[in-house]
């Protein structure tokens, strides 16, 4: 379930909620900067649809971001600037480097960046974004039947390209 | 087995944590968000209370202008100023009405077939003037009036 605080400590719910966005976001985005943007429109918006002043559930701001982030897609006359920024070649970190293995982490990023989008999205969302099956499935519009075997099947896929590191 | 290697990996991946965002999207991110002031947690009751709060302002001060409008002097029934006129009013004994000529002059103008008229005009001042000798009150009225009286020249 979403852990809302009881207290309204903003910067403390962005401390703790931001990092798993972001994760998101540069997933759905094909630039950092697209990514960041995506978060941080969201967030807003997400806020602003909560009329109790309350941060808003993590499974409405991944929602936001995912449905942005298709808006962005379909935009025209963004997709030069998503091309430019997509040869990028400045890589950015999913994951916090000054943990563990650095080596792994990367590994298992590039697995997660070759995995395909219907199972990447459902394990970061169930891993790292902390949802149920329930709020996945609301958030990406699926049964949630559906994001459960999604989960087990990306785990499989996942296990198969990081399986010579982490067997 | 299977499940068992399924459960470690993902607890492999639960370790990772996702980077945290840099600074600056952190900045933005409270720079955007609304207003502490506006995104207090804020109990129902509280909720409730600012959208009556106007109404009930409203209400009392619709309240109050009644109450005063009810109890305002100028506002009793006249009932009671009448009687008490009716006790304290002058007693109209001498009244002289007067008249008096002003002016007087011809005009003449022509009807539309030609014909002349002549208009005799008189500038009167009517004058009213009422006295209660035994309160000391004189009321004067004066009022000009103006008498126009056409005549036809074939009348004469």
């Amino acid at each position: 379930m979403d852990e809302l605080p009881q207290q309204t400590d903003w910067r403390r719910w962005l401390e703790d909620h931001a990092p798993k966005f972001l994760l998101f976001a540069r997933q759905q985005a094909r630039s950092e900067a697209d990514a960041q943007d995506l978060v941080q429109e969201a967030v807003v918006e997400a806020a602003r649809r909560r009329a109790d002043g309350l941060p808003p559930p993590s499974a409405l701001v991944f929602a936001t971001i995912r449905r942005r982030a298709i808006d962005l897609a379909r935009c025209e006359d963004r997709r030069a600037g998503r091309e430019s920024a997509a040869a990028d070649p400045t890589p950015v970190d999913w994951f916090d480097t000054s943990v563990e293995d650095r080596e792994r982490n990367q590994l298992i990023q590039d697995a997660m960046s070759r995995l395909p989008e219907m199972y990447r999205e459902v394990v970061t969302l169930k891993v790292w974004g902390g949802l149920t099956f329930a709020e996945i499935a609301e958030t990406l519009g699926i049964p949630a039947n559906t994001a459960a075997s999604r989960y087990r099947y990306g785990l499989i896929e996942l296990r198969k390209l990081t399986r010579e590191v982490l067997a | 087995m299977i499940e068992r290697d399924d459960e470690l990996f993902e607890a492999e991946l639960r370790k990772l944590t996702p980077a945290p965002p840099p600074p600056e999207l952190m900045a933005r991110l409270a720079a955007a968000l609304p207003q502490p002031a506006t995104l207090s947690p804020q109990p129902p009751w509280w909720l409730l209370l600012r959208w009556l709060a106007p109404v009930a302002a409203g209400a009392a001060l619709v309240a109050a202008l009644l109450f005063w409008w009810s109890t305002a002097p100028d506002r009793q029934p006249h009932v009671k100023p009448v009687t008490a006129s009716l006790k304290t009013a002058p007693k109209a004994d001498e009244i002289e009405i007067d008249r008096q000529l002003v002016a007087l002059f011809d005009a003449v103008a022509q009807l539309p077939n030609g014909q002349p008229v002549r208009f005799r005009c008189r500038e009167w001042a009517d004058e009213v003037v009422l006295r209660d000798p035994a309160r000391g009150i004189v009321i004067e009225r004066r009022t000009p009036r103006l008498e126009v009286v056409p005549i036809r020249f074939e009348t004469y």
